[in-house]
């Protein structure tokens, strides 16, 4: 089964204003590597859709901070994890069931070489 | 330099009459800084310093003025995140960088003398201390224009947002509420707005009818206004126009507050430059005339105004600018109240009876036609949820609305007369523009 990665934008991944230490890079080795990926932002879901397309990253959701439950409902999987940089992810996340990380942890929890 | 603290500017007084300097004291310059989420931290031109160096500079070429000329600079000295701001407000302990950033002014705070030195003005003899927030500060500009302490007086509005959690810095980051804290911090209080004014706001629908989203037709339109404002973050950013459904479905702040009722913190700069009337005809622009200005600080009653409290207030405003003015309220064409959250708009609205709008009327006029295309083009500026947190917003538009040149904002009504400011119901100030003297 799967395993499921939620991107906060602002403050976590590189695109964010201000920009995190997750790159585009890494979402896409992610993605690779078979994770479920999408995102989870105040933005609006229509800038949060273009930025992925921008990216060429398709993505297999894109919901509002509060709506992270619904990401639960919709997609089954062995592990979830929500990445965001303020205690209104970890709040949502923790809400959700999913397991929060700050971003710097989360580089190097899921893409440095142990 | 002068110190505000002997100067008895304001008109904070019921039944203070018509303003004896009305008409006598015009806009002749308004500029605007880019408008940025923050300052990085590392580009020295999209300082907070920076941006207000420029937006004196814009304003004093947009009215035809050179620094020579200025002889006065009215500056907010105070961070627009407050004491609670944070690692959001203050560069300290990060090391300073060379002169002129060797401190905190220029990163987070500007004052006058700061800016008198960056544009070398060599005839500024008006540059208070202490100077209170743009609500006030340029009522302060008008009356010290028209009591001849300056002819030619640059007005600043720095506001300057760094990386971190904004006002959540201070006092509120601490794990213990003390004092009068106690009653308010544990539901959500944190020093700004919202709880103050969802407590009258949920009153208000109770008793006149209606629910919170019934905001959402204003807070739609400011952001529509706001994405044809050049200058606005909103435009110069990207960012989608707001969809009802964007609007329903965003997230609660303080339930019902939601995200969209909030302004967004930036990182900019606005600068007008005042001037007696007579001097303003001779100048580049045609002059956008102060018809009246009032400040109010009304006395808190309880630690929570309630809806009776927040109707009085604001009718006592009303009244204030109406009667220096000379005016009322079917004389007002532009209408540009605050509107740093959504919710207290409607309080303004209705004590200023723009349109007709009484107590009560606000949200089905919300659902009317507010575009600045039709018959009741309310907030034309944007404000501040359509252009992020600057603050001037409902200035720029007036003058622009006024001068005709609002481009795709301006207003297809009649367009002389504009109310405008950026005040909360118990304190702040008002100004009223005239395309005429009187």
């Amino acid at each position: 089964m799967p395993r499921l990665i939620s991107f906060d934008i602002d403050g976590t991944l590189e695109v964010g204003d201000p920009p995190g230490c997750v790159t585009m890079r890494m979402v896409r080795v992610a993605k690779d590597l078979g994770y479920i990926i999408g995102s989870c932002s105040d933005r609006m879901v229509s800038n949060q859709q273009r930025i992925w397309r921008d990216h060429d990253i398709a993505v297999q959701f894109t919901v509002l901070k509060h709506q992270l439950d619904t990401v639960k409902a919709d997609f089954e999987a062995e592990s979830y994890y929500h990445i965001g940089d303020t205690n209104i992810d970890r709040q949502y996340a923790q809400r959700a069931g999913f397991e929060f990380f700050l971003p710097d942890s989360a580089v190097t929890y899921f893409w440095l070489p142990t | 330099m002068t110190s505000q603290d002997r100067y008895q500017w304001r008109r904070d007084q019921d039944g203070l009459g018509v303003w004896e300097h009305r008409g006598k004291v015009a806009v002749a310059g308004y500029g605007h800084s880019p408008v940025d989420r923050r300052w990085d931290g590392v580009t020295m031109d999209q300082t907070v310093g920076a941006y207000s160096v420029l937006a004196c500079q814009k304003a004093m070429n947009d009215a035809g003025v050179t620094p020579d000329q200025v002889d006065g600079v009215i500056c907010c000295d105070s961070h627009i995140a407050g004491p609670s701001g944070g690692s959001a407000s203050r560069w300290a302990p990060r090391p300073y960088f060379d002169p002129p950033y060797d401190s905190e002014l220029g990163l987070t705070l500007v004052n006058a003398g700061w800016l008198i030195k960056q544009l070398k003005l060599p005839k500024v003899k008006f540059a208070p201390s202490g100077v209170p927030s743009i609500g006030e500060m340029v009522g302060m500009a008008s009356q010290a224009v028209g009591d001849g302490r300056c002819t030619t007086c640059l007005v600043i509005y720095p506001c300057g947002n760094l990386e971190g959690r904004y006002r959540r810095g201070g006092e509120n980051s601490e794990d213990y509420a003390r004092g009068a804290r106690q009653w308010t911090v544990p539901w959500g209080n944190h020093g700004g707005n919202d709880f103050i004014n969802i407590f009258p706001h949920n009153q208000y629908c109770l008793k006149y009818g209606g629910k919170h989203d019934d905001l959402a037709p204003f807070v739609i339109n400011q952001h529509r206004n706001g994405l044809m404002t050049p200058w606005g973050f909103n435009a110069s950013h990207g960012i989608d126009q707001l969809t009802l459904k964007d609007y329903v479905t965003s997230r609660y702040i303080l339930n019902p507050l939601r995200i969209w009722d909030c302004d967004r913190p930036v990182n900019a700069s606005t600068a007008f430059l005042f001037t007696t009337a007579e001097r303003a005809r001779d100048l580049k622009q045609p002059p956008v005339y102060v018809l009246n200005h009032s400040q109010h600080n009304f006395r808190q009653r309880s630690t929570q105004a309630d809806l009776e409290v927040i109707e009085d207030w604001t009718d006592r405003a009303a009244r204030r600018m109406y009667e220096g003015a000379g005016l009322g309220p079917a004389d007002v064409d532009i209408f540009n109240p605050y509107d740093g959250y959504s919710v207290m708009s409607q309080f303004f609205l209705e004590a200023f009876q723009w349109h007709g709008v009484k107590r009560g009327d606000a949200l089905a006029f919300y659902a009317g036609d507010i575009r600045v295309e039709g018959p009741h083009p309310f907030n034309s500026s944007g404000g501040n949820l359509g252009n992020g947190r600057t603050r001037s917003a409902m200035y720029t538009d007036s003058i622009e609305q006024l001068r005709g040149t609002a481009g795709r904002r301006q207003v297809r009504v009649r367009a002389e007369t504009a109310l405008a400011a950026f005040t909360t119901p118990s304190s702040g100030g008002w100004i009223m523009f005239g395309k005429h003297p009187s």
